[in-house]
């Protein structure tokens, strides 16, 4: 079994339900997120168009952030599934320099690296993961990579010629994998990022246990 | 590519949460700095024992000493900065071998191992042969103790201006130029012209090399991978370029200078003022390296 994820980003409208519902059902804590939604604004006007991308971790099948924990806090389970053991993590960080995908953060309460893990105790009791039920136009697939009868197998062999993953460059063959996307949804260099108060918050940087 | 994207698309992020500010920061140059002082003293100590044998025999207490004292402050600060640090054991309890910190950890740890059995043999033992012995393993040791940092930063897939050939030869420079550096400071004036010159030769062509390197990076680097050119427009203009050019100045340029006129002039208190200006200079130019990467989004 692989599981993987798939986002249509095409039927994504935004609604962040997904980001919330991942919030609650893991505790995460505030100012981290194992799952966020990106708004990229893109043209000039009149000729403008918002893009939505759910951003999370791609559960890699070369994972760099396995290879690099030095006390495998972070680990592949059965199904595929990049885990992690937050009782082992001593919180070097070298997972959050190693991953491309800046998915995985430092706890401020556990003081331990964390990210999104597939919903893995959900899945566990046969669960879909929380941002997939909550996501009110189905933009999110999970399932069985290996089962060419699963949804994401089926939805990736209709797709075939639109399926893009994040960074294929860097060889660490994500389980993620995203139907309608670009370089300006796909690719963090290709949008202007300025630090400030933007649409509804503000755009900036946070310090990371203080060792600046 | 990107910068004609985001021109071709105006392309704004325009609601996200907030990124990750700097991971790795001042308390890792810390362990990079003293680390290349604790390594690169027994790469030195080691090169004048075997030439001039005779005229050497001083340096080895404080050789072993500032060795000892730097590979534990590079352990302190690696301990530090860890956020669960009374986890450090965990390392050792359960390691994983693909992992450059695990490595290294074990590493340093056979290294300090050999240090304080040098030292040991020396101030207790009164055995310079031992010493002498062990100082070989030393030098065996301090060489991938040296390089790990730079396979741990090759190691991190998402920063793309780290790459292994170019930081290793960096890390090596820079173990040259403190070690270099830290003998020319505690050497005073014992050493002979001989010594004294080739210290600074030393001393002159790590700084010239590395120097040398960095500015190959600049130019040609960004011509490998658009990831490469953001981060690098941090010292081309952005906000570490005057830190990256005073860290550039005071740690190669300036002992460069210092070193040519100290030979000429058969002045060591010029040697000296290079010896401390390579070591403050190379804190501030590792530094800009480790944080540039880090101010890029990845996602």
């Amino acid at each position: 079994m692989q599981l993987g994820f798939l986002v249509d980003l095409r039927l994504c409208m935004g609604c962040k339900g997904c980001e919330i519902a991942c919030k609650v059902e893991n505790e995460v804590p505030l100012s981290t997120w194992r799952l966020r939604v990106k708004y990229v604004d893109v043209g000039s006007f009149p000729e403008t168009k918002r893009t939505f991308t759910p951003l999370r971790c791609n559960h890699c099948a070369n994972a760099p952030c396995a290879r690099i924990c030095p006390v495998s806090a972070l680990h592949y389970i059965e199904n595929g599934i990049v885990n992690i053991d937050k009782e082992r993590c001593i919180g070097c960080a070298g997972c959050m320099m190693a991953c491309p995908y800046g998915a995985i953060y430092i706890d401020p309460v556990t003081q331990t690296a964390d990210k999104c893990t597939y919903c893995a105790h959900r899945v566990a009791s046969a669960m879909m993961p929380s941002c997939v039920v909550a996501c009110p136009v189905e933009a999110n697939i999970f399932g069985d990579l290996d089962d060419p009868m699963s949804n994401i197998s089926k939805y990736i062999q209709e797709h075939q010629s639109n399926v893009q993953v994040r960074k294929p460059e860097k060889g660490t063959d994500p389980h993620h994998f995203y139907v309608g996307g670009g370089n300006v949804t796909l690719n963090p260099l290709a949008s202007f990022r300025a630090e400030g108060h933007s649409l509804f918050n503000n755009l900036t940087h946070l310090p990371v246990g203080g060792h600046h | 590519m990107a910068h004609e994207i985001i021109a071709a698309t105006n392309a704004v992020v325009v609601l996200d949460v907030a990124l990750p500010g700097i991971v790795w920061g001042w308390i890792i140059t810390m362990n990079m700095w003293a680390k290349s002082i604790g390594t690169g003293v027994i790469f030195i100590a080691f090169y004048l024992l075997k030439k001039y044998p005779e005229q050497t025999g001083f340096i080895r207490l404080p050789s072993v000493v500032i060795s000892i004292v730097f590979i534990h402050l590079f352990l302190f600060f690696t301990v530090i900065d860890l956020h669960q640090m009374f986890r450090f054991w965990h390392i050792f309890f359960h390691p994983q071998m693909t992992s450059m910190i695990t490595i290294g950890a074990w590493l340093a740890t056979g290294f300090v191992g050999i240090i304080l059995s040098m030292a040991y043999f020396l101030y207790m033992k009164k055995d310079e042969a031992m010493y002498d012995k062990l100082l070989g393993y030393g030098v065996i040791l301090a060489v991938p103790v040296t390089l790990y940092t730079a396979g741990l930063m090759a190691q991190s897939t998402a920063r793309e201006l780290w790459q292994m050939p170019t930081e290793s030869i960096q890390m090596m420079l820079a173990a040259f130029l403190a070690g270099s550096a830290a003998m020319i400071l505690v050497g005073g004036n014992k050493f002979s012209d001989e010594i004294k010159k080739d210290l600074a030769l030393i001393l002159g062509f790590s700084a010239l090399t590395a120097f040398i390197m960095y500015m190959l990076e600049l130019v040609f680097g960004p011509m490998k991978a658009e990831e490469v050119i953001a981060a690098l427009e941090f010292v081309k203009g952005g906000e570490y370029t005057f830190m990256f050019w005073l860290g550039q100045i005071i740690a190669f340029l300036i002992p460069m200078a210092l070193v040519c006129k100290s030979i000429m002039d058969k002045s060591y208190y010029l040697l000296k003022i290079a010896a401390v200006s390579a070591l403050v200079g190379l804190w501030i130019t590792k530094h800009v390296w480790l944080v540039i990467p880090q101010l890029l989004n990845m996602s």
